[in-house]
């Protein structure tokens, strides 16, 4: 099945535009079922691909490529030939995510059919959807950067069009725009990072690249702009600090667009890129370490901030742009395992958090967290599914989560202790705003009685899905986690060039083998399960950092982890339980700038809108530069000599050459008057003189001859 | 010997009576001598051999046309004309004019200083009459439609205003 | 004689002609030098005739014909001489400058 693997971004592709151009526009149009069942049908492939790959029966890394176009040119007097292929490279990480994104797609298309019913753009919205997620399927399972890169601009583009969806409003618009332009802003560094890549390697195929890094020969300094390159482009994709500021504006879109783009799986992308091209992260421990720190500090002040927000979409918009972070910071440690499988286990619920949030949305018709209450009772199932994805982030024992952010948190501890304390408070804070969030929502009594005693459960459409995303936000983590599924198929890759013979793995406690071949991207790095805790991870740390004994925390700070996050969990339930939380209020009024720090996004909005005026005022600087003293000197003033010039000329014109016209006007003029004279006297004997003269003229010059 | 004489006194004649004619002031005596002039022409005609060109010279010019112009010139003519002048005021042009044309001309006429009459004349009166009754037919004609017009015309012209 | 004493005479004849047809102020003074113009080449050809062509009579029926011509010119001449005469009452050609301007 995986040599089909290249059906999986086309068909969905082309269902999008079956959408997109038959049917007309209903809003109970029966097209979202074509693009259902395309999706349906890559789930499917994608399970069986994920299947194979995860009982081994098909050999990772799969690669296939066609032929797409040539290029002979000569450049600076060398020729150069270059062949672009176009194909697909499944290895393990794609394996898993193409699984969660098709699986996702499908829920949330399914959802949006109750959601969005009654729409007047019923059927476009699921031809953007489908669109979006062929370019995301295509950014994955791509072997070819260009390729990537292009999905990478075509997901900008649908997260641009599904943010603007009702566009008519004002809100939606100016977030489109601000969106499309912050992730351009960070695709500039990418573009950079591509350019040098394949000015040094000659091709954009990841395997070559992979291959010349693996042999040492890209240099250090451009390994790092790389390095730094990819960072930028996925600090604007993936909604890293500074540019995480289109994210929470992103939530004027459709709240199911949300969960698929701005939740699970665009924002991912840049964290998938990083992923593909680890070796250049490997290669470069100063763009490591950068993307370490740029992920913790995305994931502390998204956190601060989601801490003020009482819009419940805001809320998750900040919790996503936290848990990137978590991510960011993970890979930026080297664990790239940690990070990948935090990706999926957040892909699961946080969609299920937005998609229950649209529920509760649809119910109560408002986003203000101060007007709900008590939906526990008349939502149960919406209830009961947040609850399981509320708990699997904040990372309860049992649930997905906690094995993910477990495994992070303690990669970031053989790393560096005092990331770990600051990544440990954010997981406090994460639990703390989360379960803040339920509170407000689903317990104790309502706050606004009009609005409750309208609430009621959501149809099957919609209830449907957020079951089977609860089902995996609680069991996907234990299962991948088991019998070390999850190192097996998101295996670090390393550069052999790094490789010491000290870096063989001494302490593990399962047996495992030393990787001796040189698989680009996939090693065997397969562990035993050693014991019932299967956080044991033999993973290389590539760089000069050695090798330490990965997988779990110390023991009395794992204790103490849990139960930190049980007290944050604690905290919250005691300040929002009731109605009116007097407390709360208490705490923001003596907070004070402290509070209007995080309500204003720590000032980053406010920073960029500044940027953007300074270079309007130097526009219009060299605007009026141009109009008043450029054309004034130059094109003023050249006119002006151009019209003396015409003025001399002119007089030249009338003085000498029409004089000399007049002249020899004047000339005609008298020889004919004076010849005219000679015949006007009327006397025939005279014109008989002149024949007479005539006659001798003649007679002499002819006959004398 | 006899030739010469002829030719010489001839050509004086003509010559001289040309040039009364066109210097006299009295119009009549201007006449007179025009019809001498044209006699002397026959003369010469005659001693070129040119037999019925003599005779019609004599009948045609000299008691035709010249008693004609006489008539006319004693019809036109005034007692008080007699004393002005006759010539006007471009004389002096037109000598220059026949002097310069005269180098031509003469010039032609000196390039047959060599040409003799290397047969004796005979009569032409029946060759001329050939020539009129069979080549030249058509000038002949036309030469008499010519005249008829003429007669006509100057019957036409001459008449006098009563009798339009 | 040669046929350049004949020529020389015509010749002559004709500017003389010429002459007076030029200065003379009378119209019939005008007429009479046409006249010599016409004997001068009459002469001519009469002379290449005997000269030049001596078994044949071309330039003798020529000269004829323009003694025709000359007979009819002076005719009509004459005639439109008197109508001018009854209407201007002069007969010198300075007179009759209609043509004037």
């Amino acid at each position: 099945m995986i040599e089909h693997a290249y059906l999986i971004p086309l068909i969905p592709f082309f269902a999008s535009f079956v959408m997109l151009f038959g049917g007309k526009e209903d809003p109970h149009s029966p097209m979202p079922w074509v693009g259902i069942g395309a999706m349906g049908v890559c789930l499917a492939i994608a399970v069986s691909i994920f299947w194979a790959a995860a009982t081994g029966s098909v050999a990772l890394p799969y690669e296939h490529n066609w032929h797409w176009f040539s290029l002979a040119t000569s450049v600076a007097g060398r020729s150069f030939v270059y062949d672009m292929p176009v194909g697909v490279l499944i290895d393990g990480p794609a394996a898993v995510t193409l699984v969660v994104v098709t699986l996702v797609s499908l829920m949330v298309q399914v959802y949006s059919v109750a959601y969005m019913h009654g729409d007047i753009r019923f059927k476009r919205y699921f031809a953007f959807v489908s669109f979006f997620t062929a370019a995301m399927l295509g950014l994955v399972a791509s072997s070819n950067l260009l390729v990537t890169f292009a999905c990478w601009e075509l997901m900008g583009l649908s997260s641009y069009l599904l943010i603007g969806f009702w566009f008519e409003r004002e809100g939606p618009c100016e977030a489109q725009k601000k969106a499309f332009m912050t992730t351009k802003l960070g695709d500039s560094g990418l573009y950079l990072a591509l350019l040098l890549i394949f000015a040094k390697v000659g091709s954009f195929q990841l395997s070559q690249i992979y291959q010349f890094f693996d042999k040492g020969l890209m240099p250090a300094t451009i390994a790092t702009i790389i390095g730094i390159g990819i960072l930028v482009g996925a600090a604007g994709k993936s909604a890293q600090a500074p540019l995480f500021i289109w994210l929470p504006d992103a939530m004027e879109g459709p709240t199911p667009g949300s969960a698929l783009i701005h939740a699970a799986t665009m924002v991912a992308a840049g964290i998938l890129l990083v992923s593909k091209t680890y070796f250049v992260f490997l290669a470069s421990p100063t763009a490591m370490e950068s993307a370490a720190w740029m992920g913790l500090i995305t994931a502390f002040l998204a956190a601060s901030m989601a801490l003020v927000s009482y819009d419940i979409k805001r809320v998750l918009a900040f919790s996503t742009v936290s848990q990137l972070g978590f991510m960011m910071c993970a890979l930026g440690v080297g664990g790239f395992t940690s990070g990948l499988f935090h990706l999926t286990t957040h892909a699961f619920f946080k969609a299920l958090l937005f998609l229950g949030a649209g529920s509760i949305i649809h119910s109560v018709h408002t986003n203000d967290m101060r007007l709900m209450g008590g939906l526990s009772k008349k939502m149960p199932i919406t209830f009961l599914t947040m609850l399981t994805a509320i708990l699997a982030i904040s990372g309860v024992p049992g649930l997905s989560g906690y094995y993910s952010k477990d495994m992070i948190l303690a990669n970031v501890w053989n790393h560096d202790h005092m990331m770990f304390w600051i990544l440990l408070f954010t997981a406090l804070m994460t639990a703390f705003y989360m379960f803040r969030l339920f509170f407000l929502t689903f317990w104790g009594d309502d706050r606004d009685h009009e609005k409750f005693h309208h609430a009621h459960e959501s149809p099957a459409l919609i209830t449907g899905p957020l079951v089977v995303l609860a089902i995996l936000s609680a069991f996907a983590g234990a299962g991948l986690n088991s019998n070390g599924l999850v190192y097996k198929l998101i295996a670090k890759p390393t550069l052999s060039v790094m490789a010491e013979p000290a870096a063989a793995p001494a302490h593990a406690p399962a047996a495992k083998e030393e990787p001796s071949t040189h698989e680009p991207l996939a090693h065997a790095a397969a562990a035993e399960p050693a014991a019932a805790v299967s956080e044991h991870a033999a993973v290389h740390e590539g760089g000069g950092h050695g090798t330490h004994p990965e997988g779990h925390l110390p023991g009395w700070l794992h204790m103490t982890a849990i139960a930190l996050v049980f007290g944050s969990i604690m905290l919250a339930f005691f300040l929002y339980r009731g109605p009116a939380y007097p407390v709360a209020d208490a705490i923001k009024a003596n907070m004070g700038p402290l509070f209007t720090l995080l309500e204003r996004r720590w000032y980053f909005d406010d920073f960029f809108y500044g940027l953007v005026a300074l270079s309007d005022k130097a526009a219009a600087l060299a605007f009026w530069i141009d109009a008043n003293v450029v054309d004034r000197v130059f094109v003023d003033g050249w006119g002006l000599l151009a019209r003396i010039f015409a003025q001399i000329s002119d007089a030249f014109d009338n003085l000498f050459v029409d004089s000399a016209v007049d002249g020899v006007g004047g000339i005609g003029n008298d020889l004919g008057v004076g010849l005219r004279s000679l015949v006007t006297a009327g006397q025939v004997q005279e014109y008989l003189m002149y024949a007479a003269i005539a006659f001798s003229l003649a007679a002499t010059l002819i006959l004398t001859r | 010997m006899i030739e010469h004489i002829v030719f010489y006194s001839l050509s004086t004649l003509v010559l001289a009576a040309a040039v009364c004619v066109v210097t006299m002031k009295n119009t009549v005596h201007s006449s007179l001598f025009l019809g001498l002039s044209l006699a002397g022409v026959a003369g010469l005609f005659a001693a070129l051999g040119a037999d019925f060109l003599f005779a019609a010279q004599i009948m045609v010019y000299v008691s035709g046309i010249a008693v004609l112009i006489i008539f006319s010139v004693m019809i036109l003519g005034r007692a008080s004309d007699l004393h002005l002048r006759q010539v006007n005021e471009q004389w002096m042009a037109a000598i220059l004019i026949c002097v310069v044309s005269s180098a031509g001309l003469l010039k032609i006429a000196g390039a047959y200083r060599g040409t003799l009459a290397l047969t004796v004349a005979k009569p032409g009166t029946h060759e001329i009459g050939r020539l009129f009754m069979g080549d030249w037919l058509l000038p002949f004609e036309l030469i008499s439609l010519v005249l008829a017009a003429a007669l006509l015309g100057a019957v036409f012209f001459s008449r006098s205003e009563a009798s339009r | 004689m040669t046929l350049a004493h004949y020529m020389t005479v015509a010749a002559l004849l004709f500017l003389i002609g010429i002459f007076g047809a030029l200065t003379r102020r009378n119209i019939i003074g005008i007429l009479m030098s046409i006249e010599l113009m016409f004997n001068a080449a009459n002469i001519n050809l009469a002379a290449f005739d005997r000269f030049l062509h001596p078994e044949g009579v071309a330039g003798t029926t020529l000269a004829l014909f323009i003694m025709t011509v000359a007979a009819a010119e002076v005719v009509v001449g004459l005639a439109l001489l008197l109508a001018i005469y009854r209407n201007t009452d002069t007969a010198y050609v300075e007179d009759y400058n209609l043509l004037k301007g």
